[in-house]
Formats: structure tokens, sequence, C-alpha cells
């Protein structure tokens, strides 16, 4: 097993009387994409504050072991970091906002312009590489924002909701960049509460809810626990009706794809002749048919687990 | 990285994003025209002033008088007879001043007050004491020495006029860097808290480093619009010496070197340390249109115009010397009017350069824990816990 390059031991977090982050754990290897997984005021942000020391821990260790600096947060040359609240300098062109963020951490302002070229080249942005920030469409800002986060080539990048805000198509080539980042030999811890695109890169993941750990370790675990859970996908004739769903026993999450299709999530208590039995009341169902559940339905059945 | 390394990306994109020298000209360039506007404007003024206004006396008045009138007035005599058809016509046309005796003293009827009326009334005391006291035996001559002036002769061994003018420069642009840092801090740090720029600043850099090259990058910026103004200034005088023929003698006299020295290195300390003060201020407001807090920007200009006011020979003017918040013009100001030994200026500048690390280490607490409290201003109460913490 390799040397964790980042070990969370224990951490908590309070605001006043809310505990933002209780008792998280995680470790880190080179090379991971390793993905924070959780709905919008989880602890996510939380947590990468306080990897990156911009807020402290109310207790907990964090060890880093990236270039010499073993134990403590590294260089700023080796951290790249993508906050959730995006921003850059609107009023100054790309260029001079791309190599100005990548010098302060530490990069050769010359190579960080020969490197924020090839970067505009690949989004196809290096046309307007002389352009003021405030012209270009929030799209086009946001990869930017991701160009300014990483030119310096860091060992270890942290993207706080890298896709948030994006068309699908650019959400697509995001997880392009990633993936090629990422094989250039940068370890990257994302959070993310989108959690069909994370599953497309992530090879570790860490679900968390209320500040609480509910999943940490492989993508590929997660899925192999829970391949025998009962999950099915239904059609009916006519409109469905969320509540009489929930009222099925064993039930754990009713998710409605449309107007006439919807997906149920059962515990690991129920068994299919009993759900079918249940299931003939509704006269109006078409189908059913089988399905594999995917993060989101592993989510929600955790969550519903834990309370 | 190091802290220097830092601290001079940080100065130095500061100061190339907000001095530009093609701005500074145009700046240069309006404040000329706006001066030569001044220039004409008054001097039109002044002539509109020295017009005489037309005044109607009737033939009964003293000569002496009239001839003390026509000094300020554009005499034109009428006969008695003429003066009810004199009033008729001011009130037809709205126009004309009529002149008269009365038993008692002197009349004026116009349609409205007319201009000049203050010459008018001075003219008169000054006919009528001398009237009186002629009538009391006093002779022409005694009249003559009574009213000459005294004279007075100066003599300035060390030379301190010329130098006075240094300390009205500097502290003019003392208040010009204070009025362009005032903004510039504005943009740098609350524009930049607004655009959300700052929580991908601090995971590269200490908010130390952060707000010590804020601080120095536009300090260098207010310098060099200074050097700027100083050298367009000095240009400005040469020629203006030219004009009037006077001798360039007269320019070395005003840049006297050691004074230049003190008032340099005083000005240069007091503006790093009300940058650091408006650094502060800057980084606890959220929203420069709604907030409160953006008067105490204002506070360094109050300062800086106090010293102005305040005698540097009075007692207060000794306090504010040593006081770091108005030491930075108040000490070079009584250094060149007052006897001030070296030790005071030494011991004045520390005090300064102390305030002004003070301030940069409480400017960066500030900014650190206010950028914490993401999405709404802190309150004076939480500032002044900050403070405390600090």
């Amino acid at each position: 097993m390799l040397e964790p390059i980042l070990k969370v031991d224990r951490i908590n977090k309070y605001y006043k009387s809310v505990q933002a982050v209780k008792d998280i754990s995680f470790t880190l290897e080179k090379g991971d994409i390793f993905a924070f997984l959780g709905p919008n005021g989880a602890g996510k942000t939380t947590t990468l504050r306080i990897l990156l020391d911009i807020i402290k821990a109310d207790s907990g260790q964090i060890e880093w072991n990236i270039s010499e600096r073993k134990g403590k947060l590294p260089n700023v040359n080796d951290i790249g970091y993508l906050p959730e609240e995006r921003g850059l300098y609107t009023d100054v062109p790309v260029i001079k906002s791309l190599v100005y963020l990548a010098s302060i951490r530490g990069a050769n302002p010359k190579v960080a312009r020969k490197s924020a070229y090839e970067w505009l080249e690949k989004l196809d942005l290096v046309d307007r590489a002389k352009e003021k920030l405030q012209v270009l469409s929030k799209g086009n800002q946001q990869k930017i924002q991701f160009v300014a986060s990483i030119l310096h080539k860091p060992k270890f990048a942290i993207l706080d909701e890298p896709f948030s805000g994006m068309d699908p198509i650019n959400q697509e080539k995001f997880i392009d960049y990633i993936k090629d980042l990422n094989a250039t030999g940068t370890t990257i811890l994302l959070s993310s509460h989108q959690m069909q695109l994370v599953e497309k890169i992530a090879n570790k993941i860490f679900l968390i809810n209320n500040g609480q750990e509910l999943y940490n370790g492989k993508l590929e675990d997660i899925y192999h626990q829970y391949k025998g859970q009962l999950s099915l996908e239904l059609k009916f004739k006519g409109q469905i009706n969320k509540e009489d769903l929930f009222s099925i026993p064993d039930i754990l999450n009713v998710d409605l794809l449309n107007s006439h299709t919807c997906r149920l999530l059962f515990s690991e208590s129920a068994e299919l002749p009993i759900v079918l039995h249940n299931l003939s009341k509704f006269a109006n169902i078409s189908s059913i048919n089988s399905y594999n559940m995917n993060l989101h339905d592993i989510f929600v059945k955790l969550i519903k687990e834990k309370r | 990285m190091s802290y220097l390394r830092q601290l001079w990306t940080v100065s130095l994109w500061e100061y190339r994003r907000f001095f530009k020298i093609k701005n500074e000209l145009i700046g240069i360039a309006i404040m000329l025209v706006i001066s030569l506007g001044m220039y004409w404007g008054g001097s039109f003024l002044k002539s509109m002033k020295e017009d005489k206004v037309e005044l109607t006396i009737l033939e009964n008045i003293d000569t002496k008088l009239v001839s003390a009138l026509t000094s300020e007035f554009e005499i034109s005599e009428i006969s008695i007879a003429d003066k009810d058809n004199f009033i008729s016509r001011i009130k037809d046309q709205r126009e004309g001043i009529l002149f008269d005796i009365k038993a008692d003293g002197y009349q004026i009827i116009s349609w409205k007050e007319p201009a000049k009326l203050a010459n008018l009334r001075t003219i008169l005391n000054d006919y009528q004491r001398t009237n009186r006291m002629i009538n009391m035996g006093i002779s022409n001559e005694d009249l003559v020495n009574i009213y000459s002036p005294v004279l007075l002769e100066t003599t300035y061994l060390e030379g301190s006029i010329a130098k006075g003018k240094l300390v009205y420069f500097f502290a003019f642009l003392t208040i010009m860097a204070l009025f362009l840092s005032f903004s510039y801090q504005f943009v740098a740090i609350t524009g930049e808290k607004q655009l959300k720029i700052t929580e991908q600043i601090v995971s590269a850099i200490k908010p130390q480093t952060w707000m010590d090259g804020k601080i120095l990058g536009i300090t260098m910026t207010a310098l060099s619009s200074m050097a700027l103004y100083s050298i367009m200034s000095i240009l400005g005088g040469i020629i203006y010496f030219q004009i009037l023929k006077i001798p360039l003698a007269s320019i070395l006299d005003i840049l006297h070197l050691p004074s230049i020295f003190i008032f340099f290195i005083f000005t240069i300390m007091g503006i790093l340390m009300w940058n650091a003060l408006l650094a502060a201020i800057a980084s606890v407001i959220t929203d420069p249109n709604n907030s409160s807090k953006s008067s105490l920007m204002f506070v360094p200009i109050l300062f800086v115009t106090a010293t102005l006011i305040i005698p540097p020979h009075h007692r207060a003017g000794s306090f504010i010397a040593w006081f770091p918040l108005t030491s930075s013009t108040a000490m070079p100001m009584r250094w060149v009017v007052d006897v001030v030994s070296w030790w005071e200026l030494v011991g004045s500048f520390a005090l300064l350069v102390l305030t002004f690390i003070g301030l940069r280490i409480l400017a960066a607490k500030i900014f650190r824990i206010s950028i914490l409290i993401s999405g709404k201003e802190p309150s004076w109460r939480e500032i002044f816990k900050m403070i405390k913490e600090s």
C-alpha cells in the first residue's frame, strides 16, 4: 500500500452551537481522484477550508505528506484550489490574471504564461486571452477559473463543486480535463453534490451528510456492497402518486424520472415476491424492471439507514 | 515560496493595476485645464470688480468728496432741479444710482442694492473722519502722519519662509495620496471581496503577506503619482518664474534638500501607515454603497487637514508632532517653524514606524477574521471583538 499523501483524523468544527463537521477521517494516496459527496450544507466546503488552513478545526489531526514539508500544510505551489465561491479579476485581461495567480503560487511568470496559452488552446479560448474576463460568458469564466487553480501544475488539487453552474456539455468536458490533470500526476480531491458526474471519474468517495460520514472507501466497493439491493423501475399508464408508493412496506426512496416513470429503492429486508405482491395493488402499472443502483440511490439509502 | 517574493508579486500586481501613466497624464491635463479656467475666471472676476460703477451726484456735492468718489465710481452730475426727473427715470428704466446729501448724512436711491456699496461706505467714512479732524484743527501734515502705515522689516535668517512652502506642498501631496489610496483600497480589498477572489488568494498566500502587498503596492502607486505631480509642479514653477522673470535661485531656496529628506521619509511612512489603516477599514466593508463604515475612510484626511490648522508653536502643535496619526505632516511642519531637536525627529519617526507595524498586523487579522464572515458585514461589536482578539 502506498503511503497516504493526506491523512485526516477525526476533525471537528463548530459554528457557534452548530456542528458543521463531525469526526471526519479519511486518507488520500498519490494519484487518487477522491470525491467528497453530499448535499448542499453537508460540511464539504468547511472540510476543504480546514484542509487548506483557511479556517481552523476545533479538534482532530491533518497530516500532509507532499514534498519535503512532511506533516505540515504543503508549499503553496504544490496545492491547487478551485473554491466554491468563484471569482477573478473582471477588469483585467484573462492572461494577466492567470499568470498573476500562478505567480502567487510560485510559478515562474514566463512558464506560467506559456502554460496558460496551452490551456487556453485546449479550452478553445486562446483568441480571448487578452480580453477582459467580464466580456466572457459564464461558462467560459468557469473554465478560466479552473485553469487559474491548476496552472502552476500542483501535485494536489482541491476542486470544490467543479461542475456547479455548468451545462451538460461543459460538465462532460470538465470530466475530461480533470482526468487529464490526474493523468499528469496530480492527485485530486473534489467535492460535489452531482453524484452522476462524480461516478464517472472518482476512484474513491466519501459520502457526507450533516457533517457526518456515511461512507468512505472505493467506488467499486460501494457498488459491490449494494449489488444485491432491490431496486425497480416502474412505468405507469397514468400519473404517479408518490405518497401511495411511499406506503409500500420496506420502501426507502421513490425517485420520479417523469410523470409516468419512477424508480423504487427498497431496504435490505425487502423480498421480491412480497414487493411484487404489494405492487399488484397498483392497477395502472404498465411495466416493472430491475435496475442497478447508482450512487444517488446508495446515498439516499445510507441517509435513511442512518436515521 | 518566500514572504518577500510573494510580497513583491502582490505589490507589483497592485501597482501595475492602478498606476497607469496615461491616466496620470490625463489627470494632470484636466488639473491644468481647471487651474487655467480658475485663473482666467479669477482674472475676469477681478477685472469686473475693477470696473467703475456709474454714480449720479447732485451739483451741491463737495469737490473733495467727488474727487474721492472717482476712485471707485464713474461720476456724472445733475442739477438739483433734475433730481425728481432722475428718480422717475430710475423707476422707469430700473437702473441708475443717485447720490444725495441729507442733513444728517448721505442718501442713495437706486432700483435695488447697488454694486460697490461697501466701497462707498468706506469712502464716506474716510471723508467724514478727515473732515472732523480738520474741524478739530489738525493740519494736513499731521493728517498725512496719522494715516501713514507702520514700517515693518522682516528678516528670516533661517529662510523658513521658503521651507514653509515645502510643508504645504508635501501636505497637499499627502492629502492627494490619501484620496488615491482611499479609492484604490476599496477596489483592491472590498472590490475583491465582492468579486469573490479572496478565498482563492488566501489559499495561496498568508493574509499578512497579502495585506502587506496591498499596502505596499498602493503606497507605491500613490508615491508615483506624487512624484509625477512634483516633477510637473517643479517644471511649472520654472516656467512660471521664467515668465515673471524671477531668478531661478528662488526655486533653489524652496528646494532645501535636508528639509526635503525629512518631509520625504515622514510622508512615505505616513502614507504607509494610513494605507494600513485604510486596508483594515476596507476589510470590514462588504458593500461600499450600503455600509456606514465607508465614512471611516475619510478619517485620515481629517487628521492630515487638522495638522495644517493647528499652529506648530502651540502646545497642541507639540502633541500632534508626536501623535502617530498626525506626526507625518505635523513634525516636518514643526521642524520648519520651530526649534526641534534631532532626538524629537527620531522619536516621532520611530513611533510612526511602530504604529505602521501595529496597524498592518491589525489589518491582516481583521481581514482574516472578516473573510470568514461570508455574506454579511461584521457589526461594530464584532469589529471591536476582532480588534480585541488581535
